[in-house]
Order: structure tokens, then sequence, then C-alpha cells
């Protein structure tokens, strides 16, 4: 898995791409999001767009990452869910705890 | 042994979530020989690495002496996969359910709730004392054809 970031009107924004299924690259994306928090970040979108798959490590991660804003008053937020993400977000009810966008733009505007 | 044992039909890992993407190539090249439709490939791809991920973590407690084996094969009209880890089981029942409003927050707990989901049959065989054994069955259509 590959990530890239980028920062746009005060939102932080993450590019995962690959699958996350645990393991290395299930690492690289929970250590990237709270690496940002710890630099103060308070409004974070993750761009799922190009995330094949993912699985309940994945959630967890995305879980994570809200709590962890959430607590310090900050948010998480999502953009570009595809259908299988979007699939496993309703199986698990998480559908009902994330604010998803159909795209980065409207991520952004939303805070 | 530090690296995977792959045989035509199996897979067998040491306890360590580094050889998940061993795990997930090794089911994917198999599952598009059987001919599986990619969407059917990706939610049986999503529940064995639930399954194996609980077999390495919670079954294996990490210890790399103890091995996760998948077994994958086409019977008919479905493909099943056996997945065993070497761990001290567990009781199944005991699972909390991770869509009850106290547990939707939780990190963790959703592997065999995403798998049972995902697929169209899912037999858990273990207790407390006794290696875990899981058998995993999906309906497909050959995409091939």
């Amino acid at each position: 898995m590959k990530i890239t970031d980028f920062e746009k009107d005060g939102v932080a924004v993450l590019e995962p791409k690959g699958k996350i299924m645990g393991g290395p690259d299930a690492t690289m994306l929970h250590d990237r999001l709270h690496e940002l928090i710890e630099h103060g970040k308070k409004k974070v979108v993750i761009d799922l767009s190009r995330v094949e798959w993912m699985n309940s490590t994945g959630l967890g991660i995305l879980i994570s990452g809200l709590t962890t804003l959430r607590n310090c008053q900050g948010e998480l937020k999502l953009a570009n869910v595809t259908d299988k993400i979007q699939s496993l977000l309703t199986i698990t009810k998480l559908v009902t705890v994330f604010d998803a966008f159909d795209s980065v733009e409207d991520a952004i505007k939303s805070f | 042994m530090k690296e995977p044992i792959v045989t035509a039909d199996c897979i067998k890992i040491p306890s360590s979530q580094e050889f998940l993407p061993d795990v997930d190539g090794f089911i994917e090249a198999k599952l598009r020989a059987f001919g599986v439709e990619p969407s059917a490939i990706a939610d049986i791809a999503i529940s064995i690495t639930e399954i194996v991920n609980n077999g390495i973590v919670h079954g294996n407690k990490l210890k790399p002496e103890k091995l996760v084996t998948v077994e994958i094969g086409r019977k008919d009209s479905f493909v099943e996969i056996i997945i065993t880890d070497e761990g001290n089981g567990f009781d199944p029942d005991q699972v909390e359910s991770p869509i009850e409003d106290k547990n939707l927050l939780k990190e963790v707990g959703r592997g065999i709730f995403i798998a049972k989901s995902l697929m169209d049959f899912v037999e858990i065989t273990s207790s407390p004392g006794s290696a875990t054994r899981v058998i995993l069955r999906k309906q497909i259509q050959d995409f091939s054809v």
C-alpha cells in the first residue's frame, strides 16, 4: 500500500492506495494518520477512491482516527467511498458513525 | 519456519501479520484460476484475511513457531476454504455482536461478523484448549465462461 497526503484550506487529506488488510499496510495508514493528529491537524479527510478493499483492520484504523480526533475536538471525514467499502460500512452499521462525501472537495467544504 | 510454505492448494504461514499479503496473493491467484468473478474474489479475500488474522493474533498469539494453514478448493458451484490455527481455541458463542451500540466504536471484534456477512457458509469448530478450524464456503458464478 502507498499513502500520499496534502493539505488544503486547513484540512489534511490522506490518499491511501491498495488494500488495507492488516500487517505493514495497515500500520502505515495508522501511523500516518496519528502522526498528522500529533502535529495538531484536527480536520482530516481520507480519500478512499484508490483503496481496492479493506477488512476489519482497516475499519478499526478509521474508527481509531475518528475517536482520537473527536477527543480533541477534531473530525475525520471520508470521501469517495467505493461500493465494496460502503457495503462493509453498511453491514457493520459504521455508516451511522462516519460522514462520507462524494468528493474530496465536498468533504473539505463540510468542515 | 520463517517464510510461507506454498503447495498447489494450501499455504502455511508463521504467525505474523507480515504474511497476510502472501495469503491474499495466493488466494486471489487461485480464485482467478477458478474463474471466480471479481466482486466475489474481494468478498472471499476479505473474509479469509479476517479469519487468518484472528488465527495469527488470537489463536496463535503471534508466536512465529505456530502456523496458520489455509486450504482452498473448488467444489462444483462453490469455493471452500479451510483455515486452521494451532492455538488454544475459544468459545464462538461468547463473541459479542459488533453492531450493538456499545460495541460500535470498538476498533476490533468485527472479523467473524464480516466473514459471516460476506460468505454463504461459515462453520467454526473451536473450544477452549483446542485449535480452531474454520470452514468458509461461497457460491460462485464462473466468470471465465
